[in-house]
């Protein structure tokens, strides 16, 4: 408890030290998440990017709208959320759902919300804002920025078969990899979250029912288990680069490789598909171990104040 | 509703056309159909096309989903942003081979993988358009979706119109208040910042009024049981109980399936590869 002095009305929910987060204050940050990162992404869908040449010049993601939610409130349930709202928002109602990759899409979002989100240990350091822009942008667009450039490097190893392709493909991919990182990742993410997270901090919480994050403080609602968790993260990992492999090997087979196909046909596609499955269960399983027996006794409301209360004499008491 | 209005882009326009497209009022023959049956529907022609590279297949595919889009009504918004982004993709991939001196195998290639993705695209614009909230969160619930995605999927689509809205409000505010460059400056740079800055401020009112009108819609589910009748057996067998697959359903499904066999079937009598 440095600098960090709010004024407020009314009695907040969380109190305590270590504040823990009610269902329906998990659902709260999980929607407005959501809604909020949907938001900016159908505007982005409305307004046209300017593109120099092939390369999209415009802002992919208005990612200072995630990266508040997940530096002011849990980031376990802020990255939850924002993904879903770009898929359920632009991509089912846009027509733009394109099944798997979605899903790929979704995965590497959330891991790079919720490892943004935990790198910001207090919202008011415009240091930690900035790493945690760059982290996001990096972590979501680098994964698939490698595996294609895996692909296109493999494709050159072969023969000649297209010319041209490979370049362009690797310049456009690097290319675009650093357009992300300068205009989503500092202009629209770094910059604005700058000046909107200190703004909102001991504001919006309040509103919400919540205490805002102090600095230097555990997050509240963390992610249960965390050896566990650790696991099942890189599960989702694996299989989002899985993914990512699915979604390149169209391009491949249908450019790269024409005798590749003929030789192996489909079974290889069939290769990767046992990898996501394989991936998923392994995830599943360790999800299931890590939340089993996690189920807390039910509290009943009174017991619940009471022992709000307590914590709270306890807490001026220490103080 | 002032259909007339349609000629003139406006942001008015696209609101109206969200609602329309959310609340799936356009009618078309998978509004009247039971959402697992469409959720199903468009499992099938998600992902047939991924299996096939042979061209007269992606193609009959391809027809189908056009055909689909027909039948559907989906709207002018949805399908002018689908060709303008499937015709600025090709263009692209044109400009972009031609300068590094690729030649027209490059551009059929990467012609076969847009027929699939647009095959794809026109498929799921087809189903969810036609579903409205209600409708598609019951269908995934039913399908023992997590519970949050259900719901978030019926919030999402209940709010964004009022989101739209609400945006436009402030933004319009922040354009009344704050003066814009006296010049646009080289490639109108100034204009450009001037509106991104207004973009961003404009989040700040909106991060508020979204974080309240979040917490009363969430209380208020919470004041009736929401978490607990969404995880109850119970209460997701109430919820679920309207639900019912009719024989339109079954047709449906049925005629999409033997047209999908029928694609393979002329792509095994004239296989096209490229």
């Amino acid at each position: 408890m440095t600098n960090s002095h709010y004024e407020r009305a009314g009695a907040l929910r969380t109190a305590g030290v270590n504040p823990r987060l009610s269902t329906p204050q998990k659902l709260m940050v999980f929607v407005l998440s959501m809604a909020l990162f949907g938001l900016a992404n159908i505007i982005l869908e409305i307004i046209p990017g300017p593109h120099i040449g092939p390369v999209d010049m415009g802002v992919s993601n208005f990612i200072f709208v995630p990266l508040t939610m997940v530096a002011l409130f849990s980031p376990f349930w802020a990255a939850l959320g924002a993904p879903l709202g770009e898929i359920v928002f632009v991509d089912l109602l846009m027509g733009d759902f394109s099944g798997l990759s979605e899903l790929e899409g979704y995965l590497q979002m959330f891991l790079a919300l919720y490892i943004a989100g935990s790198i910001i240990r207090n919202p008011r350091s415009k240091v930690q804002i900035w790493v945690g822009a760059i982290t996001v942008i990096v972590i979501d667009k680098f994964l698939s920025a490698v595996v294609d450039l895996t692909k296109v490097w493999i494709g050159l190893e072969d023969a000649e078969f297209v010319e041209g392709l490979p370049e362009s493909i690797l310049f456009l991919e690097g290319l675009g990899f650093g357009v992300d990182v300068v205009i989503s990742g500092i202009l629209f993410g770094a910059i604005p979250a700058m000046w909107l997270i200190p703004a909102l901090h001991g504001k919006i919480e309040p509103l919400m029912g919540m205490r805002p994050r102090v600095p230097g403080e555990p997050v509240p609602g963390d992610a249960p288990r965390t050896g566990w968790f650790v696991v099942v993260a890189i599960a989702i990992a694996i299989g989002s680069a899985f993914f990512s492999f699915l979604e390149a090997w169209d391009i491949e087979v249908g450019v790269f490789e024409a005798e590749f196909l003929e030789q192996y046909g489909m079974s290889f596609l069939w290769v990767a598909f046992g990898a996501i499955a394989l991936t998923v269960v392994v995830s599943l399983v360790a999800y299931w171990l890590g939340t089993r027996g996690k189920e807390q006794p039910d509290v009943g409301a009174a017991d619940a104040v009471a022992k709000a209360e307590a914590e709270a004499r306890k807490e001026k008491v220490d103080a | 509703m002032a259909r007339k209005q349609r000629d003139i882009l406006s942001v008015e326009w696209i609101k109206l056309e969200l609602i329309r497209t959310a609340y799936a009022t356009r009618g078309g023959l998978f509004t009247i159909m039971d959402p697992r049956a469409v959720i199903i529907w468009y499992a099938i022609l998600a992902f047939v096309p991924w299996f096939t590279h042979n061209v007269t297949v992606l193609a009959g595919l391809f027809v189908l989903g056009a055909i689909s889009v027909v039948i559907a009504r989906v709207g002018p918004l949805v399908l002018g942003l689908f060709i303008i982004g499937l015709g600025f993709e090709i263009i692209y991939l044109v400009i972009a081979s031609l300068m590094f001196g690729g030649n027209w195998e490059t551009l059929i290639a990467l012609g076969v993988l847009n027929l699939k993705l647009g095959a794809v695209s026109m498929a799921s614009m087809a189903a969810f358009v036609s579903l409205d909230p209600e409708k598609l969160s019951d269908a995934l619930l039913s399908f023992r979706a997590p519970h949050l995605l259900s719901f978030g999927v019926s919030y999402g689509y209940r709010m964004l119109p009022i989101m739209v809205e609400e945006f436009n409000t402030v933004f319009d505010g922040y354009r009344l208040r704050m003066m814009a460059p006296d010049k646009p400056g080289f490639l109108a740079w100034r204009t450009i910042v001037h509106w991104g800055k207004m973009a961003v401020l404009s989040f700040y009112p909106i991060f508020l009024n979204t974080a309240k009108n979040v917490r009363t819609t969430v209380e208020a589910l919470e004041t009736r049981g929401f978490t607990y009748a969404q995880s109850d057996p119970r209460g997701r067998k109430l919820r679920l109980a309207y639900l019912r697959i009719t024989p339109l359903d079954v047709a449906v499904l049925a005629t999409t399936i033997i047209l999908v066999v029928g694609c393979f079937w002329l792509g095994a009598a004239f296989p096209v590869y490229r």
